[in-house]
């Protein structure tokens, strides 16, 4: 079976420094991936990579069977992929409700929402989304004003919005105190039975507890991939990211 | 109940209030001057709105709306003068005092009336189009937008002063005889040249306050917001910004038009940089981010310069200056928020978790 996304030898280049280095990837449809890694090992410039942001130097991602490399990003993002950035990026200046509201994004053409004061569907799926991101009573607020962990919470709740069929999440329990780790694991397990993920994240208890597939990366390449007991008992692995981890 | 300032039905109702008001006007004044006068602050208006729209909701700083506003105004002048060309007299007296004998190609459409309109409106909405295209698809964006606006502005006011034969130079164009049309004389002093203005300006408002309520308006908010973010939401980023500056070029190439009939005149002082900052600086005092307020502010402005600028001549400017830094300083969203602040104090501050209604945004969305 073909992986949803498929990564092709993909590499990257700033100047002379290559922070992408023939990586390749594939994550099947319905699974959670979690991608790991030490600091600087390349798990963000990946999802830029996926998302169009920057464009590879060489190599080539495969979305559904289409090549998606270096399309523009909102081509990327109609095509199925919601992402949460890891500095949480909502839009602060509008409401919890219209947040929710302008990632609802089946109709994108400027000209014919021009003539659309409201969306099909749009109460019913906000509901939703409100309730699981536990936002139901913030709708009305500005959203520069939540707190960090339900700032994370709504950007999660954007990517649902946009329905896509790929999500990719970085760092997205980062700043979260126990409890909201919590909620966010179950959040993410319900999410895994309907789409599939790729999770960036340095907590190890979280890939734990959500991952089915885990890829490790070092300087640029993959490193590892397996279950987490195999990527736990994987001395290279212990090397450069877990045992530096348990010596600090 | 939040703030009354924010609620949509009250908007619509301070809108229609304010268009009541203007429609009074004609009826207490028998003044023909004023009444020109007010017509074109009713223009000035029409600018200001544009404004609004353009920087106040796409977040998009245009210093160069005079483009859109001058090439229309152009448009209708070229228009107006060939209503007054026969067949003896084909060449407007321009051209042959400039030692140019035949009409040029640039000229033919205005020699129909509708036509001429229509190019006048036309072109320079089709000019903000692909001008934007261009700019936007590039993610050219803030200040450097800006920048390029305004050198644009430069480029088209010294091609229209050098290029003497076609349009007048620095005489500019001034047609003898006021519009006709449709068998109707428009006299810029009559009731019927203050009637246009005014429904042109209401038409305008209200089709912007709907366009700032659509799922579009909505989106050029969030985008003004972060651009960024709209885009990984699957946006077009550049498509909302055109659009937007396009929309906004339209009102002002239907402003620049209006003026023309009203003063019966046109020069390249209407592609000046001072003209097309005094809008931003119109916006700015009322209030970027109120449609309304931005009309006001243009109201105000010119009011206060046509009356106190001849009694302070050249100090009016230090006046206008001071009063601006006022404003940026201590009202950064002008003077509407002070409407807003006011209603304000009236607003009960609403229980948590008590349902809320759809139409109270803490955003400015007036």
């Amino acid at each position: 079976m073909a992986g949803l996304l498929e990564i092709h030898n993909l590499s990257k280049s700033f100047d002379t420094i290559k922070v992408i280095d023939d990586f390749s990837l594939e994550v099947v449809e319905g699974t959670l991936c979690c991608l790991v890694g030490p600091n600087g090992a390349g798990k963000t410039t990946t999802m830029d990579l996926i998302t169009g942001r920057i464009k590879p130097s060489s190599g080539k991602v495969v979305f559904a069977g289409q090549d998606i490399t270096a399309q523009p990003e909102h081509v990327i993002a109609r095509a199925g992929i919601g992402r949460k950035f890891q500095v949480p990026a909502v839009l602060r200046d509008l409401t919890v409700r219209q947040n929710l509201t302008v990632a609802f994004s089946r109709q994108t053409n400027p000209f014919w929402n021009l003539f659309r004061f409201r969306s099909p569907g749009l109460e019913r799926k906000l509901d939703e989304i409100a309730t699981l991101a536990g936002l139901t009573d913030r709708l009305g607020e500005r959203a520069g004003i939540l707190s960090h962990g339900e700032t994370q919470w709504l950007e999660i709740g954007m990517v649902l919005m946009q329905e896509p069929r790929l999500m990719l999440m970085d760092e997205p329990i980062a700043g979260m105190t126990e409890s909201e780790i919590e909620k966010t694991a179950a959040i993410f397990k319900e999410l895994r039975k309907t789409t599939t993920l790729i999770v960036v994240e340095h907590d190890m208890g979280f890939v734990r507890e959500i991952a089915d597939v885990v890829t490790v990366m070092h300087m640029g390449s993959l490193l590892a991939q397996g279950t987490i007991q195999d990527i736990e008992a994987d001395p290279r692995v212990r090397d450069v990211y877990l045992g530096e981890q348990e010596a600090a | 109940m939040g703030n009354l300032y924010h609620n949509k039905t009250a908007q619509w109702l301070a809108y229609a209030a304010f268009f009541a008001v203007l429609a009074i006007v004609p009826m207490r004044i028998d003044d023909d001057f004023l009444l020109n006068q007010l017509a074109t602050y009713g223009v000035y208006g029409m600018l200001a709105l544009s404004i609004s729209l353009c920087w106040g909701f796409g977040g998009i700083l245009n210093l160069g709306q005079g483009i859109a506003f001058g090439l229309g105004a152009y448009g209708m002048a070229m228009t107006m003068q060939m209503q007054t060309q026969t067949e003896s007299n084909p060449i407007p007296p321009l051209m042959l005092n400039n030692g140019l004998d035949y009409l040029p190609m640039l000229w033919w459409p205005f020699a129909n009336t509708g036509l001429g309109i229509v190019c006048a409106i036309a072109v320079p909405t089709l000019f903000c189009a692909i001008f934007g295209t261009i700019m936007f698809r590039a993610r050219v964006s803030g200040p450097f937008f800006a920048i390029m606006t305004l050198a644009m502005l430069s480029a088209f006011y010294t091609i229209i002063l050098d290029r003497q034969a076609y349009t007048g130079g620095v005489n500019g164009i001034t047609p003898p005889s006021p519009l006709q049309f449709a068998g109707v004389e428009v006299d810029p002093y009559s009731p019927l040249a203050y009637w246009t203005v005014f429904f042109a300006l209401m038409i305008a408002t209200v089709l912007a306050k709907l366009i700032t309520q659509s799922s579009f308006g909505l989106v050029t908010q969030a985008i003004r917001d972060d651009a960024e973010r709209v885009r990984f939401l699957g946006y077009s980023v550049a498509g909302y910004e055109t659009m937007i500056y396009t929309i906004a070029g339209l009102i002002a190439a239907v402003a620049g038009c209006l003026w023309v009939m009203l003063v019966q005149y046109v020069s390249p002082a209407q592609l000046d940089v001072g003209f097309s900052l005094s809008m931003v600086i119109w916006a700015a005092i009322g209030g970027r981010l109120s449609l309304v307020g931005a009309i006001v502010g243009a109201f105000v402005i010119q009011g206060a310069q046509s009356y106190l600028g001849d009694t302070f001549l050249s100090t009016w400017l230090l006046i206008l200056g001071g009063f601006f830094i006022v404003i940026v300083r201590f009202l950064p969203n002008g003077l509407a928020s002070l409407l807003e602040a006011a209603l304000g104090l009236f607003a009960t501050r609403k229980p948590k978790s008590s349902a809320e209604s759809n139409g109270a945004e803490p955003v400015p969305a007036e």
